[in-house]
């Protein structure tokens, strides 16, 4: 991608004496990301993204990829700052339909790529590999794109076989929003969709929307009593003393029996990387129980 | 004869029939509650595991006995509250209690989880307790009229909801249980809260009955109760510790719900309940009924994925319209009206020169905030090119700061002096709230709205707070306290609504998370342009308008003799101000306190004729908010915060000072 030289790479150029110095490489554009989805997505085709938003809770609560240091950090997904985004003046801005609002802004700063993946009533595995797909076609990444969402299709694959016994298992997966409320992960979202392609049974099969349904009492979770629970990390601050001590919690078959494990945190709203790390920690602690 | 028998007959009829028809709510909340125990009543199969038994014993028995419980100790907790400050609008939401308590949850959540785990119903209780005396200190010099007790309450309400919604914002995912907690959800697990409660009404009530001659007496006036050999203060603190105690334990167990506290009491009035005793009886028991009948209600309505709406905003939404209806059946005129208090306002001698200082220092504030920046590598001062295309990022986000400031300081002057209450603000017309109402349903039908469509959903959404406002005081001929309380009532209805979709935790919960703290990061080209646009010509016929807002402050009576058209001059400056707030509100948020300090400020600069009054309120108010905008870009970049925070940062500890010195009426 060559553009002819205008006033913005002229302030660019400006402005680098303030930035420190980025190790431009010929013919990838420098990318900007304001959804943690595509975020993940550029650092898994090995484009490290200039800028993105959120880094500090990215780094805690998606974990991974590994965000370089040298990204600068654009303050909240929210409310990106653009004065910030203007100064590190990427090449394109990769965003998600979540953040539409902010096409107006964004645009007068770079071209803006949209991918949605998201979407209520829609299992998002298949979007999000077309959106890995077209997010390399537009970088010109196509081989790294297709390679990733083979390796990631391989992988959930391979993990899927390591669960014999619990093929057509039913199982919960559950953010915990205080000691007596959870929020569950439906088919339409991302946990959901690869729960089915690990050949299990999703045990939350009311409507959701974009994800996550509306708070529940933990008293549905009974529905299914043979259905195992996993609860995605981060835990509420008062769960620790609480949970332990909730009758009805403690009644639950699948905490009678052991049959419940809490995941280390991934990115709700995430794309491929997100879906293979929540694989690989749900097998993992699918596998454990099965052996403990 | 015939007459006094027929007027017997009336008056037993007119008690019995309250009595009917608290009866017939209660049977129909027992009915709701039975179908729920039917459902969930196990199937009697030998080999079943028996978690019928289980969640019908530790979640639906339960959860019938918390309403109840609840209900009752809400109701003992207003009444208490109510009866002591002789305010029939006190009540833990009204006096800011569970906004404290909710904040203080939030800060001890963030930087003291342990103590959290440890003891979250004393956090809660600090919080509330600290949020009762801030009030009561901001308007003791005011007697604790009651008005200004409910108007400082929301104030620190509204700032300690946005302090906590900035908070959540800033920390993520983190903190989603306290917006669980904010909606209130009576969700049980075992009856651990059912214990706690239990023994909070024994206490209650207990003490209730003990002090029951101090309270009566506490009922009366003070010289009066001063002559019967109360001590008044100790035995009202008193008093009010063991009802926040009581209030701030349900917000604890349960989480926040809105109105019972309020509803109660006033219900017990209406219904007959003449006497201390028995209204001691008959408050808690129509609490009970009250959040008993709201929670059946919410699970008839929720489907199996949840339910739709927390039970804390189901009793905001019935509750809201129920202060409306009993908004004018509400004695509230009993209490004496203050005179002019405090020294006369300070005159300055060339006030339009002082008017053009200010104005210049606001100049010089936009320019620093133009070109006064912080990039990746620290401080810098912008010139050139840079400047010029910074400028097309900073300009809007100042202008409109400048001018949703100048706004709201305009209406703030119209609303003081239109009501002569000098806590009035117009963040309380409801207007903004209402614009946070419209917003929510729009992001109902879609959460990827565009802004466009957002902006007409405020818009939409403040015109019809507007109307309904307008169409309740005009019940009252536009008397300054119902204006102020059908305010606070739409304020409090609109905000139930948006609570219940914050408390969803989804997509569309950020959008207005963000928009609830007060954003201006937002703000395009065309914001600033349509928002200067309508400055002038809706604070224009505020200037033509002058001698009728320096009149209005002396009363109906002064006003009319006067000439001045009252009613229609009220509603025609009402009108006026709340259009201005409304604007400000869709593009800054429903908070920032410029409409409350920079009338007082002004004052103080010895701005005291309407024309400058104004004038000047609208320059400090401009100045305020540019500062607040840059202070939330700098303070944590490249995180940007809210605005309107920082406006009740600055503003904030000013109007404590302000208050507690004693503020002389308007005019």
């Amino acid at each position: 991608m060559i553009h002819p030289p205008n006033r913005r790479q002229v302030l660019a150029l400006a402005a680098a004496a303030l930035l420190p110095p980025v190790a431009a490489r010929a013919a990838t554009p420098r990318v900007a990301a304001i959804d943690w989805g595509m975020l993940e997505t550029l650092l898994a085709l090995g484009i490290e993204p200039v800028a993105a938003t959120e880094l500090i809770q990215f780094r805690k609560i998606a974990v991974e990829p590994r965000v370089p240091q040298s990204v600068t950090d654009l303050g909240l997904r929210g409310a990106p700052n653009y004065e910030l985004l203007r100064i590190v003046a990427p090449d394109v801005i990769v965003i998600s339909n979540f953040y539409e609002y902010q096409r107006p802004m964004l645009e007068r700063i770079a071209p803006v790529f949209a991918q949605a993946v998201y979407e209520a009533g829609v299992p998002p595995y298949m979007l999000a590999e077309a959106a890995t797909l077209a997010l390399g076609e537009k970088l010109g990444r196509q081989a790294e794109a297709k390679r990733y969402a083979d390796e990631t299709a391989d992988e959930i694959a391979r993990l899927r076989a390591t669960l014999p016994r619990a093929s057509g298992h039913p199982v919960f997966v559950i953010s915990l929003g205080d000691s007596r409320h959870f929020r569950a992960f439906g088919r339409d979202s991302m946990f959901g969709d690869v729960l089915t392609r690990l050949g299990l049974v999703n045990a939350w099969t009311d409507e959701t929307s974009y994800s996550a349904a509306a708070p529940v009492g933990l008293e549905a979770l009974a529905r299914v009593p043979e259905a195992s629970i996993l609860i995605v990390s981060p835990l509420p601050a008062d769960v620790g003393r609480s949970l332990p001590t909730n009758a009805l919690w403690n009644a639950l078959p699948a905490v009678r029996q052991n049959r419940v494990a809490v995941l280390e945190p991934v990115n709700h709203f995430g794309c491929l990387p997100s879906a293979r790390r929540f694989a690989r920690l749900a097998t993992a602690a699918l596998a454990r129980q099965a052996h403990g | 004869m015939a007459e006094r028998t027929k007027s017997d007959r009336a008056a037993t009829s007119a008690a019995l029939l309250p009595i009917a028809l608290w009866g017939l709510l209660a049977a129909v909340a027992a009915l709701l509650f039975a179908w729920r125990v039917g459902m969930q009543w196990p199937a009697p199969l030998p080999g079943g595991i028996g978690l019928d038994r289980v969640i019908l014993l530790y979640s639906t028995l339960p959860r019938g006995a918390v309403a109840v419980l609840a209900g009752a100790v809400l109701g003992m907790s207003g009444l208490l509250l109510q009866h002591v400050l002789r305010n029939p609008l006190a009540e833990p939401s009204t006096l800011g209690i569970s906004a404290g308590a909710q904040l203080a949850m939030t800060i001890v959540s963030l930087y003291a989880p342990l103590l959290m785990e440890r003891s979250q119903s004393l956090v809660a209780f600090a919080g509330g307790i600290a949020a009762v005396l801030l009030v009561l200190a901001l308007t003791w010099r005011r007697g604790l009229e009651p008005v200004s007790v409910v108007l400082a309450g929301m104030m620190v309400a509204l700032t300690a909801s946005s302090v906590s919604a900035a908070l959540i914002l800033a920390n993520g995912e983190y903190l989603f249980s306290l917006f669980i907690w904010g909606g209130g959800s009576l969700v049980q697990q075992d009856w651990e809260p059912t214990i706690a409660l239990t023994i909070r009404l024994a206490a209650g009530a207990v003490a209730a009955l003990m002090l029951l001659r101090p309270l009566t007496i506490l009922g009366l006036d003070d010289a009066s109760a001063r002559g019967l050999g109360v001590a008044r203060h100790s035995s009202r603190f008193l008093i009010i510790a063991l009802a926040v105690w009581m209030a701030t334990s349900v917000a604890a167990e349960v989480g926040v719900i809105g109105f019972v506290g309020l509803a109660a009491p006033a219900l017990a009035t209406l219904s007959g309940a003449r006497t201390l005793r028995q209204k001691l009886i008959a408050a808690p028991l129509i609490g009970a009924v009250l959040l008993w009948l709201t929670d059946g209600l919410v699970q008839l309505a929720a489907g199996s994925g949840g339910e739709r709406i927390p039970t804390g905003a189901g009793t905001a939404l019935l509750g809201g319209p129920l202060l409306l209806w009993l908004l004018p059946r509400l004695r509230l005129l009993e209490w004496p009206h203050l005179g002019s208090k405090g020294a006369a306002p300070r005159k300055a001698s060339r006030p339009w020169l002082i008017i053009l200082l200010l104005f210049a220092l606001a100049l010089v504030a936009a320019i620093v905030a133009l070109v006064v920046g912080r990039g990746p590598d620290g401080w810098s001062i912008a010139g050139g090119d840079l400047l010029t295309d910074l400028a097309a990022w900073r300009a809007p986000r100042i202008s409109v700061a400048a001018a949703a400031g100048a706004m709201l300081a305009a209406a703030g002057v119209v609303i003081q002096r239109v009501t002569g209450n000098p806590l009035a603000s117009p963040e309380l017309l409801g207007v903004g709230t209402g614009a946070g109402a419209g917003l929510t349903a729009v992001l109902m039908v879609s959460a990827t709205a565009s802004p466009g469509w957002q902006l007409a959903g405020s818009a939409l959404g403040s015109l019809a707070a507007l109307i309904a406002m307008l169409a309740l005081a005009a019940r009252a001929k536009f008397g300054a306290e119902r204006l102020l309380l059908a305010g606070i009532a739409m304020s409090a209805l609109c905000s139930a609504a948006i609570t219940a979709t914050i408390a969803m935790g989804n997509a569309q919960s950020y959008i207005l998370l963000r928009w609830l703290s007060g954003s201006t990061g937002q703000a395009t080209a065309l914001d600033a342009k349509l928002a200067l646009a309508c400055l002038l010509p809706l604070t224009l016929p505020l200037f033509l308008a002058a001698r009728w807002l320096d009149i209005l402050p002396l009363g109906s009576d002064s006003a009319r003799g006067l000439g001045v058209p009252v009613a229609g001059g009220r509603l025609m400056l009402i009108i006026v101000a709340a259009l201005l707030t409304a604007l400000a509100a869709m593009v800054v948020g429903p908070l920032s306190f410029v409409g409350l300090i920079a009338p007082h400020l002004a004052q103080l600069v010895g701005f005291s004729r309407a024309r400058v009054h104004l004038a000047g309120a609208m320059v400090l108010g401009a100045l305020l908010m540019i500062v607040s905008d840059w202070l939330s870009r700098m303070a944590a970049f490249p995180y940007e915060l809210p605005a309107g925070l920082f406006a009740s940062l600055l503003g904030g500890p000013y109007l404590v000072y302000l208050l507690a010195k004693g503020v002389p009426r308007q005019g």
